[in-house]
């Protein structure tokens, strides 16, 4: 399943996107939304403030980012609406602000349309990766490796074994 | 695998899931011909994925559906109220395994807790002592641990952390079962080898479901038809008001007929109400089998809630059984509590890619990836216990919204009844009290995911006024129909509903039986 039906289904703002599924990505002078070098680095802080981990690397991240890219040129309007979503951030300086102050900001416009198909989009994207996976310490598909039975599923040793059935 | 023509009145079973899976054996087992339609493909385990956002694109119903009413769900995941499977064997391939029996006063619902201001609660027609036989013909089938001599389980990490803390504040009912997944080879399916993955169909096959068990030992009886991904629009009647046959679209969007001597609907208790509604007809102008107008009317879900609770060292609640260790404690009426019912506490672990799209929806920034960075340090556990039914839950036909064949969707709407609430808060604070007692450093209240238990909206109940089917599951209007899952349920009760379900069908299949041997339907 793509990251942008996930998106339909999770995200609050989905009535916004049902029905407006293009079969084409609308292009703004040749290239699709948001692609452009500045663009992206302003989209990858924004999502870096939004889920802060200080132990990923960037390129869960910039996958995430390339996520929403494809979400908001699925349609004109998603288009037009991250569109501007990006120029106000851009205006607003968010690239200079420090973490704090990026927080804050991101705080500010949580309501948005923009925001939330970026955080819509990230939920469903960043935690869906094996690097990050690997980076929280989960070890993902089991059974071609016979399942966890004689890999660790019963290793934790800081407390005692208890009872398996009732008294 | 037989065939049975379009024009031939079959027992004509809708769904193939704990309540239409277990149905087709048993009637077939008895010789009596079926044809089960299904709305999803049948998927074998070699299809199933160890990966969770795969897995729910391959079974889960995303078919359209909307909400109202004031739970979260109906923000946070508008078009999602419900986490069931389109697949050969509904949602016992999605399933997590607890098979608690319903206790006898569970049954007594309106005599137990009494009036109880804006529910509509209503004694079972049956009791405890009725389904025992039953209950026991169902752990049998699903190979339930810790009954009738089967092992049980073995403790997981997860259980670990569960049951040290269930012992330190007090709790003694707590154990790794019952669970419908096999601990060692039973009934020609495999011991679990731990491989987690539970909720996207068990590749091992350890875990029951019917599309392991029921469903190939239909086929195999050479009296079962089974058509995937075919599913059922309407349900008509003849003059005399009998239902005579089953409309249902196949893959292609191509029409078909099935003639139908009895129908069982099983399609789970979003699904099967709206059959009925869109079955309505000059003579039944509100739905089939609608005359009480309780058809879709107090649609229940189960408490649930979970909680999440890190600590200093390492846990990896997501090793061994997606489920496996349940306390019994707190499934007794005691009002002193500040509710009626009780519930469970069941151990859950999701994978990170789950856990971050639910373990608070919406929510971001540091304190939530704070949260997710202690992944490997966490445990987890699901509180499930008995909601209230209320009238005015409901499945009911949207006027605006269509599904993909231009269906009406069905819209679910649902509030929070105040002894919910009441019994929601009680169970996380014991269930915080639980994970800090051996030592967590930090718990999240997380609330209830899209539903999983999807109970009421075609109540059994012994006066034809107050409810949908009688004593057997049959329709009080219609002697030839019968609702064959979890919408008969009178009352949710505290336990996992899929061992009832089952226990349901079998002596459902015993009375239908019967019935057709003595010429009655």
């Amino acid at each position: 399943m793509n990251v942008s039906r996930r998106f339909v289904l999770l995200g609050t703002a989905c009535a916004a996107v049902v029905g407006a599924v293009m079969t084409t990505t609308p292009v703004l002078a040749g290239s699709a939304v948001g692609s452009d070098a500045e663009s992206k680095a302003l989209l990858l802080r924004m999502v870096r403030v939004m889920y802060p981990h200080a132990n990923f690397s960037d390129a869960p991240y910039q996958r995430s980012c390339e996520a929403i890219l494809g979400a908001a040129n699925k349609s004109i309007g998603q288009a037009v609406m991250f569109g501007q979503g990006m120029a106000e951030l851009k205006a607003a300086g968010f690239a200079e602000m420090d973490d704090a102050g990026a927080l804050a900001h991101l705080k500010s416009i949580e309501g948005t349309d923009f925001f939330q198909l970026a955080r819509g989009t990230v939920i469903v994207s960043l935690y869906n990766d094996a690097e990050v996976w690997e980076t929280l310490g989960y070890e993902g598909p089991s059974f071609d490796q016979g399942g966890y039975l004689n890999r660790g599923f019963n290793d934790l040793d800081w407390l005692p074994d208890p009872r398996i059935t009732e008294l | 695998m037989s065939t049975i023509a379009n024009d031939e009145a079959a027992v004509v079973i809708i769904g193939s899931g704990a309540g239409g899976g277990t149905m087709a054996y048993e009637l077939t087992k008895a010789g009596i011909p079926c044809v089960v339609l299904e709305a999803g493909p049948f998927l074998k385990p070699e299809d199933y994925e160890n990966d969770e956002w795969a897995a729910f694109g391959q079974m889960a119903w995303l078919d359209a559906r909307t909400t109202s009413g004031s739970w979260r769900v109906a923000k946070d995941f508008s078009g999602l109220p419900a986490w069931l499977v389109k697949a050969v064997g509904g949602t016992t391939t999605h399933w997590a395994g607890a098979t608690p029996r319903f206790l006898d006063y569970e049954f007594k619902a309106r005599t137990t807790y009494g009036e109880i201001e804006g529910a509509t609660l209503l004694d079972w027609p049956i009791d405890l002592a009725e389904m025992e036989p039953y209950y026991a013909r169902a752990e049998d089938a699903i190979g339930s641990t810790h009954t009738n001599g089967r092992s049980p389980l073995p403790a997981n990490n997860n259980y670990k952390v569960f049951a040290n803390g269930a012992d330190r504040v007090g709790y003694t009912r707590y154990a790794t079962g019952p669970y419908g997944t096999n601990a060692e080879p039973y009934d020609g399916r495999p011991g679990s080898i731990q491989d987690g993955f539970n909720f996207q169909g068990d590749k091992h096959t350890s875990k029951w479901s019917t599309a392991v068990r029921e469903i190939p030992r239909a086929i195999a009886t050479g009296k079962c038809d089974l058509r995937p991904e075919s599913q059922a629009v309407k349900i008509t009647h003849d003059a005399s008001g009998k239902v005579d046959a089953v409309l249902y679209v196949d893959e292609d969007g191509n029409l078909h007929r099935q003639a139908a001597r009895i129908v069982c609907v099983a399609g789970n208790s979003i699904e099967t109400p709206r059959l009925l509604l869109m079955s309505d007809s000059n003579r039944f102008p509100n739905g089939l089998a609608n005359s009480s107008d309780q058809v879709g009317r107090n649609y229940m879900r189960h408490l649930t809630g979970s909680m999440y609770a890190w600590f200093d060292k390492p846990v990896r609640m997501y090793r061994g059984e997606t489920m496996a260790g349940i306390i019994k404690d707190e499934v007794v009426n005691d009002p002193s509590r500040g509710f009626v019912g009780g519930y469970y506490m069941e151990t859950l672990a999701l994978g990170p890619a789950f856990l971050a799209a639910f373990i608070e929806p919406g929510m971001w920034g540091p304190d939530f990836t704070n949260m997710m960075d202690h992944y490997s340090k966490m445990a987890g556990m699901w509180i499930v216990g008995e909601d209230m039914p209320q009238a005015t839950n409901r499945i009911t036909l949207s006027n605006s919204v269509t599904d993909q064949w231009g269906l009406p969707a069905p819209n679910v709407h649902f509030d929070d009844h105040p002894n919910d609430v009441a019994m929601r808060t009680y169970a996380y604070e014991k269930a915080e009290a639980l994970y800090k007692s051996v030592g967590a450093i930090g718990t999240h209240r997380t609330p209830p995911y899209p539903s999983t238990h999807n109970l009421g909206t075609c109540r059994m109940s012994a006066n034809a006024e107050d409810g949908v089917v009688n004593k057997w599951g049959q329709a009080h209007d219609v002697p030839n129909l019968f609702i064959s899952d979890g919408s008969v349920m009178t009352t949710g009760a505290a336990a996992n509903p899929t061992l009832t379900i089952v226990a349901l069908a079998i002596r459902q299949a015993e009375a239908i039986t019967e019935m057709m041997t003595r010429g009655e339907i």
